[in-house]
């Protein structure tokens, strides 16, 4: 994310144009915007050609799908293809892919470059299909032009469009070099006509077709940021500040750095927009010279407002913060909690904490920024070209002293390895380009291990503390209170900051910022007549650990907590907790999801779905056709995932080894706007004498409705699912003296082979609109284990990462 | 000028000798596909084959590489990029974002070329050095035993 203020500009044409110029025997399809279409006609009696919004159609009957999501693992330039290529018809193997390079000219052809959320298919799907069908409707169209017979009597297939009653038929290619297409759909009334498939006709979407991105990663030739090289350029290697935020460097001391041959310079960032505090970066020949010069290098800093914090400093002030009742903001507030309470046989209470974790992608950042001729070029492997650019040119108007617009920039995207919302912070184009500006040469920053942790954008710390009430076995009223850093201030969203956007107002009547990225997920699917949540935002820690979006975001802390606590609540009223939570399930009130006519204006899906799916860049004007909900059917689908799970998993039938329990977790991330239905079982071994334990097994069952790629979607959900293992197994980011303690892979610790649990996969494809698949399974890992713990040795663990110290002293807490 | 010998061709770098071998074939040979992990031995997204053994390229000094040395990366594992790791690969579709890959088939190539049949556990104990954020682990266990038969069909 960069700066958010103005995501809709340049986005407000909504008629489709198919348009193709025939051009010494080769034409080309297009299909886009009418903006774009003047350009084409431009371009018309020339070869050149400016590709289109979401395809390019060559007379040889290739076509190219233009993918602005970024590729980081999920395979989404398939994906979207296989939407596109279903409707328009077209043979998979004449199907390519390209990425649009990042310009102001291409934002407003392409939109918002920006992936994020899971919500690429999400958000794709009706669009992509609908330009999709629109084209094979303009070629069935000119291909009954070409073989002289009506178009009513013809249908498309394996690009060639074809006559039902005699069978003849024209290539796509035929008939792009034979006749100009120039077909306007406009808005809305054409819309109506472009018929869509349905499910059955589908013979792409539903395909596990071979990822293209594939085979290039098997064999070096896939290119990611990293891998660029430009005429002259040198290396950049960044000195690692004391504090993660906030220092400042009060003197750079390069006399040893220049006995190394090979070094050029020191550059002390100019800071701007507060990015880069404290940064000086070794200019070198070579890598590992600029490494080597910043290892060297003596800076002195001034370490900053941020310089005694750590972990425990923080969670004590989030407690102390969550007694002041008067300053939370509520953001569910049904019925009445605290009538409710005191109405109740039986209250709960409890307290849980969670730790930082940070991305740790296998790809450091790094960037490679070059100015010529008055552009400045930015490659890049990140989640949103958009922001990148943006956030340059702000950047450069800032230090530079020029305005935005006298500013050229562009961003080419390469391959992301890894990012998981690690991707979509640009300090280090920034730092690259000021290097750029110093030394007069093209400089490719890579950050070491070390420094990529050391400039982490954490998961903030979280505090929250429960109560539950019951009465006759049912929980009647519960309140969740959330303390934690919201991630909103440091991208300027938030009343404060002039911007509102991604901001939802607290339901409390006193109209104050509620960040949905860092509250989400505890707003849960269960049917409790009186629930209330509370948040505050701890700003320190925003900016002390530059509190970031990772994977599932807030639902990476709010699924443990809640889920963890509703198994305690089934314990306290003697409840079996998958019989509880299905009674709970229920589809009921707010929990039945919106009805299929799409999200009407008013409710909140309408506010969080247009605000932030931006690449549907007609949805502010309330104008693009509605499409279905993603919580369609609503919390009916997420019982129906757990039953699958729980049968699968044998709740309740299995017969169980000693020390061994089943723990049950569902999830609706991402957002309760967009959710993916997931329920899973987790079977733990638990050793009592030490309290470590092992994740025999995962049951994971999830309804993400039309599932475009099942090989696919069954690697996001194993890989999120083993994201989750990981975050709790051995991940653990913590602050000291204003700085992450862990530096490599040694003290920080993703998931490794040897600890690969065995991983039971249900992909329950319905017939809803589609929702992403690349995270929600990562969330209801936690407290499926969790629970699974406290039903193999009745030791409850309430903070996570779940170390098997904790464990071993709620044994010894169960057993007093 | 230190002379090195990879995937048959030979090169030379005007690299340092206390660099690492893996900055010297990245950034000076350009054969990119061996990548920067973590620069520790921790990660294997460096791993390349020196006289057939799977080293760490990062823990290797360009001083310390023996002159008659033969060095295999990712592009010269196979001259059609079909070794049977990378067919295995390719149909299993272990690959996610990728970065780590080029090490994982290096590592397991260097399995199979000493223990053609390896059982589940071989493999989780070779391959155990290597991680992947995506975490493509079980994809990879099935693809190496898949590997193993496409090799025997050769």
């Amino acid at each position: 994310m960069g700066d958010m203020k103005t995501p809709q500009q340049g986005m407000t044409r909504r008629d489709f144009l198919v348009r193709s110029t025939v051009v010494a025997g080769s034409g080309f399809l297009s299909i886009g915007l009418p903006g774009l279409a003047s350009k084409d006609a431009a371009a018309a009696g020339t070869a050149a050609f400016t590709p289109s919004i979401w395809f390019t159609m060559t007379p040889d009957g290739k076509t190219t799908m233009h993918i602005v999501k970024a590729e980081m693992g999920q395979h989404i330039g398939t994906g979207l293809a296989q939407v596109i290529a279903d409707e328009l018809e077209v043979k998979w193997a004449d199907v390519r892919l390209d990425t649009p390079l990042e310009s102001v000219a291409n934002f407003a052809v392409y939109g918002l470059a920006y992936t994020v959320n899971s919500g690429s298919i999400t958000t794709e799907f009706d669009r992509i299909a609908r330009a999709g069908a629109a084209g094979r409707m303009a070629l069935i169209e000119a291909g009954a032009k070409v073989l002289g017979v009506d178009a009513g009597g013809c249908y498309a297939k394996d690009s060639r469009v074809v006559q039902k009653s005699t069978g003849k038929s024209v290539t796509y290619g035929e008939i792009l070099q034979k006749v100009t297409i120039d077909k306007k759909f406009a808005y809305p009334a054409d819309f109506k006509s472009i018929a869509l498939k349905s499910r059955d006709q589908y013979s792409l979407i539903g395909k596990s077709v071979a990822s293209l991105d594939v085979p290039a990663k098997t064999n070096g030739k896939a290119k990611y940021g990293i891998d660029v090289f430009l005429p002259n350029m040198v290396y950049g290697a960044l000195v690692i500040p004391r504090t993660r935020y906030s220092s400042k460097v009060v003197s750079v001391d390069d006399s040893e750095a220049k006995k190394i041959p090979g070094f050029i310079k020191a550059v002390k960032i100019e800071e701007a927009m507060g990015k880069c505090t404290g940064w000086v970066v070794a200019i070198a020949d070579k890598y590992p010279t600029a490494v080597k010069a910043a290892k060297v290098l003596k800076v002195k800093y001034d370490a900053g407002p941020y310089a005694a914090l750590d972990t425990p400093a923080l969670l004590a002030q989030y407690k102390d913060l969550a007694k002041n009742e008067k300053e939370s903001a509520a953001w569910v507030l049904e019925g009445d909690v605290d009538k409710g309470f005191s109405e109740a046989e039986k209250t709960l209470e409890m307290e849980y904490t969670t730790d930082m974790i940070c991305h740790a992608t296998m790809e450091p950042l790094n960037c490679t920024v070059q100015m010529t001729n008055g552009e400045w070029h930015v490659h890049i492997g990140t989640q949103s070209t958009s922001f990148a650019r943006m956030t340059l040119t702000g950047y450069l108007a800032t230090v530079l002293k020029k305005k935005p617009e006298d500013l050229k920039v562009f961003v080419h995207q390469y391959l992301v390895g890894g990012g998981f919302g690690g991707k979509q912070d640009y300090d280090d184009i920034l730092a690259a380009a000021w290097c750029v500006k110093e030394v007069g040469r093209p400089v490719k920053l890579i950050h070491t291990r070390e420094s990529n942790f050391a400039t982490s954008f954490a998961r903030t710390p979280t505090y929250h503390k429960l109560k539950a009430g019951i009465r006759d076995g049912k929980l009647v009223s519960m309140n969740q209170d959330i303390v934690c850093g919201w991630m909103g201030a440091r991208f300027g969203v938030g009343k404060k900051y002039g911007s509102d956007w991604l901001q939802l107002d607290s339901v409390d009547g006193k109209s104050q910022d509620i960040d949905q990225w860092s509250i989400g997920g505890s707003d849960h699917w269960y049917e409790v007549k009186n629930h209330r949540v509370r948040a505050w935002n701890h700003e320190t820690t925003t900016w002390a650990v530059q509190a970031s979006a990772l994977r599932t975001v807030s639902n990476s802390y709010n699924i443990f907590v809640v889920e963890s606590f509703m198994d305690e609540v089934a314990h306290a009223a003697g409840r079996d907790p998958l019989e509880f939570r299905l009674s709970m399930l229920n589809g009921k009130g707010g929990n039945r999801g919106i009805p299929n006519t799409g999200y009407p204006p008013g409710t909140p899906s309408d506010y969080y779905m247009d605000r932030l799916w931006i690449s549907l860049p007609w949805a502010s004007e309330n104008s693009w056709p509605s499409y279905e909900s993603a919580t369609v059917g609503g919390a009916l689908r997420l019982a129906n995932c757990l039953r699958v799970a729980a049968g699968k998993a044998g709740w309740g039938t299995r017969r169980l080894p000693p020390n061994t329990g089943l723990g049950i977790a569902v999830t609706a991330a991402e957002e309760r706007q967009s959710p993916t239905w997931v329920a899973g079982i987790a079977e733990v071994t638990v050793d009592p004498a030490t309290g470590s334990y092992s994740i025999n097994r995962l049951t994971i069952a999830m309804d993400p409705g039309i599932v475009v790629n099942p090989k696919n979607v069954d690697a996001q959900i194993r890989g999120s699912a083993l994201w989750g293992a990981s975050q709790i197994m051995s991940e653990r980011l913590t602050l000291k003296n204003g700085g992450f303690e862990q530096s490599n892979f040694h003290q920080y610790q993703p998931i490794r082979l040897a600890q690969v649990p065995e991983i039971d996969v249900t992909i329950i494809a319905s017939d809803h609109h589609p929702s992403g698949v690349g995270e929600p399974a990562s969330t209801i890992v936690a407290p499926a284990v969790a629970n699974a713990i406290y039903n193999a040795v009745g030791a409850r663990v309430r903070h996570m990462p779940i170390a098997p110290e904790a464990v071993l002293e709620a044994i010894k807490k169960a057993k007093a | 000028m230190p002379q090195l010998s990879i995937n048959g061709q030979s090169y030379f770098t005007d690299s340092p000798p206390d660099s690492p071998l893996l900055w010297v074939i990245r950034e000076d040979l350009r054969l990119t596909g061996t990548k920067f992990g973590c620069g520790g031995g921790y990660c294997g997204s460096c791993t390349v084959h020196i006289n057939g053994q799977p080293v760490r390229s990062c823990m290797v000094k360009l001083g310390d590489v023996d002159s008659n040395a033969v060095i295999t990366t990712i592009e010269g594992l196979d001259p059609s990029d079909a070794h049977p790791v990378q067919r295995a690969w390719i149909e299993h579709e272990v690959p996610q974002c990728g970065y780590c890959q080029s090490g994982q088939i290096m590592q397991a190539a260097a399995l199979l070329a000493v223990n053609p049949n390896p059982t589940t556990d071989e493999i989780v104990q070779h391959m155990n050095g290597n991680l992947c954020r995506c975490a493509t682990y079980s994809r990879m266990v099935t693809a190496i035993h898949r590997a193993a038969q496409l090799a025997k069909e050769a």
